[in-house]
Protein backbone atom coordinates (compact mmCIF):
# COMPACT_ATOMS: atom_id res chain seq x y z
CA UNK A 1 0.00 0.00 0.00
CA UNK A 2 2.78 2.58 0.56
CA UNK A 3 3.25 2.96 -3.21
CA UNK A 4 -0.30 3.29 -4.13
CA UNK A 5 0.70 6.38 -1.74
CA UNK A 6 3.22 7.27 -3.47
CA UNK A 7 1.33 7.17 -7.34
CA UNK A 8 -1.13 9.54 -5.69
CA UNK A 9 1.20 11.82 -4.55
CA UNK A 10 2.84 11.55 -7.68
CA UNK A 11 -0.47 12.23 -9.41
CA UNK A 12 -1.29 15.39 -7.15
CA UNK A 13 2.01 16.85 -8.37
CA UNK A 14 1.68 16.57 -12.38
CA UNK A 15 -2.55 17.65 -12.19
CA UNK A 16 -1.33 21.00 -10.35
CA UNK A 17 1.59 21.61 -13.05
CA UNK A 18 -1.33 21.06 -15.55
CA UNK A 19 -3.47 23.40 -13.65
CA UNK A 20 -1.19 26.51 -14.10
CA UNK A 21 -0.12 25.84 -17.74
CA UNK A 22 -3.50 25.51 -19.53
CA UNK A 23 -4.77 28.46 -20.73
CA UNK A 24 -8.33 27.48 -21.57
CA UNK A 25 -9.99 27.95 -18.04
CA UNK A 26 -12.70 25.46 -18.45
CA UNK A 27 -9.78 22.72 -18.80
CA UNK A 28 -8.50 24.07 -16.00
CA UNK A 29 -11.55 23.33 -13.43
CA UNK A 30 -11.74 20.18 -14.95
CA UNK A 31 -8.20 19.07 -14.06
CA UNK A 32 -8.30 20.76 -10.64
CA UNK A 33 -11.82 18.38 -9.90
CA UNK A 34 -9.66 15.70 -10.83
CA UNK A 35 -6.62 17.42 -8.32
CA UNK A 36 -9.37 17.28 -5.32
CA UNK A 37 -11.20 13.63 -6.29
CA UNK A 38 -7.50 12.61 -5.95
CA UNK A 39 -7.27 14.43 -2.70
CA UNK A 40 -10.02 12.90 -1.36
CA UNK A 41 -8.74 9.56 -1.98
CA UNK A 42 -5.68 10.53 -0.01
CA UNK A 43 -7.50 11.38 2.83
CA UNK A 44 -9.51 8.35 3.36
CA UNK A 45 -5.89 6.14 3.10
CA UNK A 46 -4.80 8.32 5.88
CA UNK A 47 -7.78 7.49 7.76
CA UNK A 48 -9.85 10.15 7.76
CA UNK A 49 -13.45 9.44 6.01
CA UNK A 50 -14.77 12.12 7.18
CA UNK A 51 -12.28 13.97 6.05
CA UNK A 52 -12.59 12.77 2.46
CA UNK A 53 -16.50 13.41 2.60
CA UNK A 54 -16.08 16.70 3.36
CA UNK A 55 -13.50 17.05 0.28
CA UNK A 56 -15.64 15.31 -1.79
CA UNK A 57 -18.86 17.11 -1.58
CA UNK A 58 -17.03 20.67 -1.42
CA UNK A 59 -13.97 20.28 -3.27
CA UNK A 60 -15.22 18.46 -6.25
CA UNK A 61 -19.15 19.17 -6.31
CA UNK A 62 -19.89 22.67 -4.66
CA UNK A 63 -16.36 24.07 -6.08
CA UNK A 64 -16.67 23.02 -10.04
CA UNK A 65 -20.22 24.39 -10.18
CA UNK A 66 -18.94 27.75 -8.84
CA UNK A 67 -16.12 28.15 -11.22
CA UNK A 68 -17.93 26.97 -14.28
CA UNK A 69 -20.56 29.54 -13.20
CA UNK A 70 -17.52 32.22 -12.90
CA UNK A 71 -16.37 31.31 -16.84
CA UNK A 72 -19.78 31.41 -18.21
CA UNK A 73 -20.35 35.38 -16.27
CA UNK A 74 -16.48 36.28 -17.72
CA UNK A 75 -14.59 35.41 -20.45
CA UNK A 76 -13.49 31.64 -21.14
CA UNK A 77 -9.45 31.72 -22.29
CA UNK A 78 -6.53 33.70 -20.42
CA UNK A 79 -5.41 36.33 -21.62
CA UNK B 1 -9.23 -14.17 -3.81
CA UNK B 2 -6.18 -12.55 -1.81
CA UNK B 3 -5.77 -9.31 -0.48
CA UNK B 4 -2.16 -9.33 -2.39
CA UNK B 5 -4.33 -9.10 -5.88
CA UNK B 6 -6.76 -6.24 -4.35
CA UNK B 7 -3.84 -4.50 -4.21
CA UNK B 8 -2.04 -5.22 -7.37
CA UNK B 9 -5.49 -3.96 -8.76
CA UNK B 10 -5.51 -0.79 -6.84
CA UNK B 11 -2.33 0.23 -7.95
CA UNK B 12 -2.75 -0.68 -11.71
CA UNK B 13 -6.24 1.64 -11.42
CA UNK B 14 -4.15 4.09 -10.17
CA UNK B 15 -1.32 3.70 -12.51
CA UNK B 16 -4.04 4.29 -14.96
CA UNK B 17 -5.58 7.62 -13.85
CA UNK B 18 -2.41 8.96 -15.22
CA UNK B 19 -3.53 8.71 -18.99
CA UNK B 20 -7.30 10.32 -18.47
CA UNK B 21 -5.10 13.13 -17.06
CA UNK B 22 -3.21 13.32 -19.84
CA UNK B 23 -6.09 13.23 -22.50
CA UNK B 24 -7.59 15.73 -19.97
CA UNK B 25 -4.65 18.43 -20.69
CA UNK B 26 -4.03 17.93 -24.20
CA UNK B 27 -7.34 17.06 -25.22
CA UNK B 28 -8.50 19.18 -27.96
CA UNK B 29 -12.33 19.79 -27.44
CA UNK B 30 -14.23 20.08 -24.32
CA UNK B 31 -15.84 17.13 -24.60
CA UNK B 32 -12.83 14.64 -24.54
CA UNK B 33 -11.93 16.73 -20.87
CA UNK B 34 -15.78 15.73 -20.15
CA UNK B 35 -15.02 12.10 -20.80
CA UNK B 36 -12.21 11.76 -19.17
CA UNK B 37 -13.03 13.33 -15.80
CA UNK B 38 -16.15 11.36 -15.76
CA UNK B 39 -13.61 8.50 -16.08
CA UNK B 40 -11.42 9.54 -13.69
CA UNK B 41 -14.76 9.57 -11.32
CA UNK B 42 -15.91 6.23 -12.01
CA UNK B 43 -12.21 4.98 -11.84
CA UNK B 44 -11.41 6.59 -7.87
CA UNK B 45 -15.39 5.37 -7.18
CA UNK B 46 -13.83 1.79 -7.96
CA UNK B 47 -10.59 2.75 -5.91
CA UNK B 48 -12.14 3.40 -2.87
CA UNK B 49 -14.42 0.28 -2.85
CA UNK B 50 -11.35 -1.62 -3.18
CA UNK B 51 -9.65 0.38 -0.48
CA UNK B 52 -13.46 -0.56 1.74
CA UNK B 53 -12.11 -4.67 0.86
CA UNK B 54 -8.29 -4.32 1.65
CA UNK B 55 -8.48 -2.14 4.96
CA UNK B 56 -11.67 -4.21 6.38
CA UNK B 57 -13.84 -0.90 6.89
CA UNK B 58 -16.92 -0.58 5.65
CA UNK B 59 -17.72 3.10 6.21
CA UNK B 60 -15.85 3.89 3.29
CA UNK B 61 -18.62 2.58 0.66
CA UNK B 62 -20.67 5.89 1.83
CA UNK B 63 -17.38 7.84 0.91
CA UNK B 64 -18.01 6.24 -2.06
CA UNK B 65 -21.63 7.07 -2.86
CA UNK B 66 -21.08 10.67 -1.84
CA UNK B 67 -18.47 10.55 -4.78
CA UNK B 68 -20.52 8.92 -7.28
CA UNK B 69 -23.00 11.87 -6.97
CA UNK B 70 -20.69 14.79 -6.90
CA UNK B 71 -18.87 13.50 -9.84
CA UNK B 72 -22.12 13.34 -11.56
CA UNK B 73 -23.07 16.60 -10.97
CA UNK B 74 -19.88 18.01 -11.50
CA UNK B 75 -20.03 16.59 -15.15
CA UNK B 76 -23.62 17.42 -15.82
CA UNK B 77 -22.49 21.11 -14.68
CA UNK B 78 -19.89 21.39 -17.27
CA UNK B 79 -21.95 19.89 -20.14
CA UNK B 80 -24.48 22.34 -19.57
CA UNK B 81 -21.84 25.14 -19.97
CA UNK B 82 -20.40 23.19 -23.25
CA UNK B 83 -24.13 22.77 -24.77
CA UNK B 84 -25.52 26.10 -23.45
CA UNK B 85 -22.73 28.37 -23.30
CA UNK B 86 -23.97 29.35 -20.70
CA UNK B 87 -24.89 27.95 -16.71
CA UNK B 88 -27.77 30.04 -15.09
Amino acid sequence: MQILNVFLVIFLIVAAIMVERTKDLLSAVIIFTSYSLMMALLWLLLRAPDVAMTEAAIGAGITTNLFVVVISRTRRTEK
Amino acid sequence: MTIASFVAMTIFLAVLAFVCIYRAYIGPTAADRVVSINVITTKVTVLIALIAVITDQYMFIDVALIYAMMGFIATLAVSKYIEKGKLY
